[in-house]
């Protein structure tokens, strides 16, 4: 597969301003429920961006108005420099929906070569990739099944396969990690990492952070329909450090309630792990030496996604009330 | 739409084909193939003077009948039930677009009418063959008519399922067969109520698709003409009532939200 | 697809349904109130299917009045006149159902109904559908002559038959001799004949019956002419035909077709169809 190519330097992958959208809602359709409300952001080149956001939040609308299944209310969107009316981007991009379906009385092999098809690859070209991909998502042995007989992990990897069929620059992916096992999960991380070796850019969607603290380098949060904040992770989360976690072993129990600064304690064993705070780092190493002991290990612990999500969640009931948002 | 878009029609034609006939919508042609022999058989054995016109009646209508069945349930289906299953969503975020789908999904089933419609015609010569009555091209003429109307409720079919569900769209569709059929009472509406304004039965008669343009059962029947200038208005007839049909139908999938 | 373009095609429809109506509307034979004041349920259940309708319930009828119940008695007639009307309502072309139906509802009981005039009625309810059919017309003229006993009316309608297309060459001459003769026998013996070589199955059955009617009563005046001979010449009528045979002038006793021998009246000298015969009767 070759490296992206040509792209306009400054055009950015993905440009989205001012995105709104609402839906019918109550009893004959005429009230509107609001979606998502003025969203503006941009997707570099050769990134792979997360998008965080809890269920419900809108992710999926998101993701749908890029792909054109729905439309939105206001606002605009443009993928490698088009407008999301033409059709000239989406020969380059793949697009992996949430709960994917795809035709159950056909066999995988079947549905990558009618995907192939709607790409107008020639026939060699589709057998080729086909074989290929069903490789790289372990699904070569099953791939003349009918999927009607495929698991949900299965029936993902065949998502994740469709979504590369053509080769994509951009890879547009909405929880490409659900109904996967820790072995799948493993294999899609290393697909997208392989990715964006190869020059593309990803765009995936997802509630797990963990996912994307690993993966992504810039992310998106959303929260009820509004982007709460946009950059790289590092930035968001400060590159203050929480705390030290220090593993040291031969100090007794009298030494340990001596340790200034100290603000957790845990055993493990004969050894024993401190939560503690950074300026009292120095101290404590001198004293734990000082005692005898031997200090294993110091290692920084920076505030987690989770929590950082978590802090700016709770800020939330209040606007959601200001919003007439009925969930 | 340009030859890209063309093979992308075909491509999903294609499937739609493979898909009707793995989901085995022809095992009707099994029901049919058991009808035309027990008739045969029957006829064989009661000699009344009839054979000929009861067998083509017979076959005639199967082939009416079956292929309306299919048109309509699995007409309301074919856009329908992609978009319940969402096995649309990943498709068309390929270069496919929504009209190409559409028009797709029509081609798709009409192959597979087709392909019905071709088979019982042959065992229906071939019932006929083995009476030993002689073989009528102008059944071929009669058939040619009669699918042009098939295509015309699958047209009706996929337009009502983009407007509401599938099973309020089958009825509809089946309501306005039945209306179609009716169209000479339509016209003649008046003999019998005369209150009516001329202008409304006019409009009725004309809105209504007029079934009863493909129906040359009877002339099959009698030996009658059935002249190449009179299939050729129908077949205006046809293409221009399922072009507007299509047309409308594209144009409300065009808008729809796909949640 | 533009809003122009579906306009024009929704302004093209009424044009093109136009010309189709005036393209097919010329073969289109049935009469429009037919459609209307018929009330069959059948034909309101199923648009569409009218020929197949019209097959079923002639199977029905023909399975109802067929087989070996031919000449049975027990049947009801009054079934005959539904079936034949709803078979002919549904398909006003089915010349089969015009001319069975006829031919059960004129012949006297216990072969059909006894109604000759309503078998009129149904005849020229199927001279009206099919116009040029020569084989109904006949049909109409032969039974106003056989059943009706109407020669000059006969003979109009079957001049009328032998010109449309298709007829026989043979009905204009027969038209003809009906005017000249009245009411004779030949004349009767001949459309019998006509109707038994035209027709197969029962209704063949039925006119060879006719014609062996006819040929009985030739024979018995035939013979009859006989014993008026022998009287002449022998002084007095002969005590039974027995005597004829003695004499050489007949080669074995005379039985008619069905096997039966004849009746002699000493008295009168007739020769007569015995009542016993099943070719036997009333009036002759």
């Amino acid at each position: 597969m070759s490296q992206a190519s040509g792209n306009t330097p400054g055009v950015p992958a993905i440009q989205v301003s001012s995105l709104s959208k609402s839906f019918p809602t109550g009893w004959l359709g005429l009230d509107r429920r609001l979606v998502l409300r003025d969203l503006s952001l941009v997707v570099h080149h050769n990134e792979i961006f997360g998008y965080l956001g809890p269920n419900g939040s809108g992710k999926t609308t998101t993701l749908k108005i890029l792909m054109g299944l729905l439309f939105p209310d206001r606002g605009s969107v443009t993928i490698l420099g088009s407008p999301l009316g033409s059709a000239a981007w989406r020969y380059r991009c793949g697009f992996l929906p949430e709960h994917p379906y795809f035709y159950d009385y056909l066999t995988a092999r079947e549905y990558l070569d009618y995907v192939g098809r709607l790409f107008s690859l020639p026939a060699a070209l589709r057998a080729e990739r086909a074989r290929d991909l069903l490789e790289r998502v372990g699904l070569a042995q099953v791939a003349g099944i009918p999927l009607r007989r495929f698991s949900k992990g299965m029936v993902q990897r065949l998502g994740i396969a469709q979504a590369l069929m053509n080769d994509p620059e951009i890879v547009f992916l909405d929880e490409p990690m659900s109904g996967l096992d820790p072995i799948g999960r493993h294999l899609v991380r290393n697909i997208i990492l392989e990715l964006k070796r190869r020059g593309r850019t990803v765009f995936f969607s997802t509630h797990i952070l963990s996912d994307a603290e690993t993966l992504c380098d810039r992310v998106a949060l959303l929260r009820s329909g509004e982007l709460l904040k946009v950059g790289r992770l590092d930035e968001i989360l400060g590159l203050d450090v929480l705390h030290l976690e220090v593993v040291i072993s031969g100090v007794d129990g009298a030494v340990l309630a001596a340790l200034p600064g100290v603000k957790q304690r845990h055993s493990m064993g004969e050894r024993w792990r401190l939560d503690v705070e950074e300026p009292a780092l120095g101290s404590v190493v001198r004293a734990v030496e000082a005692a005898g002991g031997r200090i294993l290990s110091v290692y920084p612990v920076r505030q987690s996604l989770e929590e950082y999500f978590f802090k700016e969640m709770a800020g939330s009931e209040s606007d959601e009330r200001e919003w007439g948002l009925a969930d | 739409m340009g030859t890209g878009g063309l093979s992308r029609v075909a491509a999903v034609a294609a499937n739609t084909f493979r898909e009707t006939v793995r989901e085995r919508v022809f095992y009707n042609l099994l029901i049919f193939a058991v009808l035309m022999t027990l008739s045969g058989l029957l006829m064989a054995r009661l000699s009344i003077r009839q054979q000929d016109k009861i067998i083509k009646d017979l076959g005639l209508a199967c082939i009416d009948v079956f292929g309306i069945v299919i048109a309509i349930f699995i007409g309301v289906g074919l856009v329908a039930k992609e978009l319940e299953r969402r096995s649309l969503h990943p498709l068309l975020a390929k270069p496919l677009t929504r009209d190409e789908f559409f028009l797709g999904k029509f081609a798709g089933l009409g192959m597979t009418l087709l392909v019905n419609v071709a088979v019982m015609t042959a065992g229906l010569y071939l019932t006929l063959w083995t009476v030993e009555s002689r073989p009528d091209p102008r059944m071929l003429k009669g058939i040619y008519a009669l699918y042009l109307g098939l295509l015309l409720i699958v047209s009706l079919a996929l337009l009502l399922s983009t407007l509401t569900s599938t099973t309020m769209a089958a009825l509809v569709t089946l309501c306005l067969v039945v209306a179609g059929r009716f169209s000479d009472v339509i016209r003649n509406m008046r003999v019998v109520a005369p209150a009516v304004p001329d202008w409304l039965v006019q409009a009725l008669y004309y809105a209504i698709p007029n079934f009863r343009n493909f129906d040359f059962k009877d002339r099959i029947a009698y030996g009658d003409p059935v002249p190449l200038a009179a299939l050729g208005w129908v077949t205006l007839y046809a293409a221009v009532y399922i072009g507007i049909v299509l047309g409308v139908g594209a144009r409300v999938f065009r808008s729809k939200d796909l949640v | 697809m533009s809003r122009l373009a579906l306009l024009l095609l929704a302004l093209a429809v009424p044009l093109v349904q136009g010309r189709i109506d005036r393209v097919l509307g010329e073969f289109r034979a049935q009469h429009e109130a037919l459609y209307l004041w018929s009330g069959e349920q059948v034909r309101r259940v199923a648009p569409g299917l009218e020929g197949l309708a019209a097959d079923v319930y002639w199977l029905r009828t023909v399975q109802y009045f067929g087989g070996q119940r031919a000449f049975a008695g027990g049947k009801r007639f009054d079934l005959l006149q539904p079936l034949i009307e709803i078979t002919v309502t549904l398909d006003p072309r089915m010349e089969i159902a015009y001319r069975y139906g006829a031919i059960f509802t004129a012949e006297p009981s216990p072969i059909g109904a006894g109604r000759p005039r309503d078998a009129v009625a149904l005849l020229e309810r199927g001279v009206r559908a099919l116009p040029d059919n020569w084989a109904l017309r006949q049909d109409l003229g032969f039974y106003h002559f056989l059943f009706l006993k109407q020669p000059q009316e006969a003979s109009r309608i079957l001049f009328d038959a032998s010109e449309m297309p298709g007829a026989p060459y043979w009905l204009k001459s027969l038209a003809a001799s009906v005017l000249a003769k009245g009411g004779d026998r030949a004349t009767a013996r001949r459309m019998w004949s006509v109707i038994a070589e035209q027709s197969a199955g029962q209704i063949k059955s039925n006119a060879l019956l006719h014609v062996q009617v006819l040929d009985a009563l030739d024979e018995a005046d035939r013979l009859t002419k006989l014993v008026a001979e022998y009287a002449r010449r022998g002084g007095r009528n002969p005590t039974s035909l027995e005597d004829l045979r003695r004499a050489g002038w007949l080669g074995r006793m005379p039985l008619d077709q069905s096997g039966t021998p004849f009746e002699y009246d000493q008295r009168t000298g007739r020769v007569s169809v015995s009542r016993r015969s099943p070719l036997w009767r009333p009036g002759f």
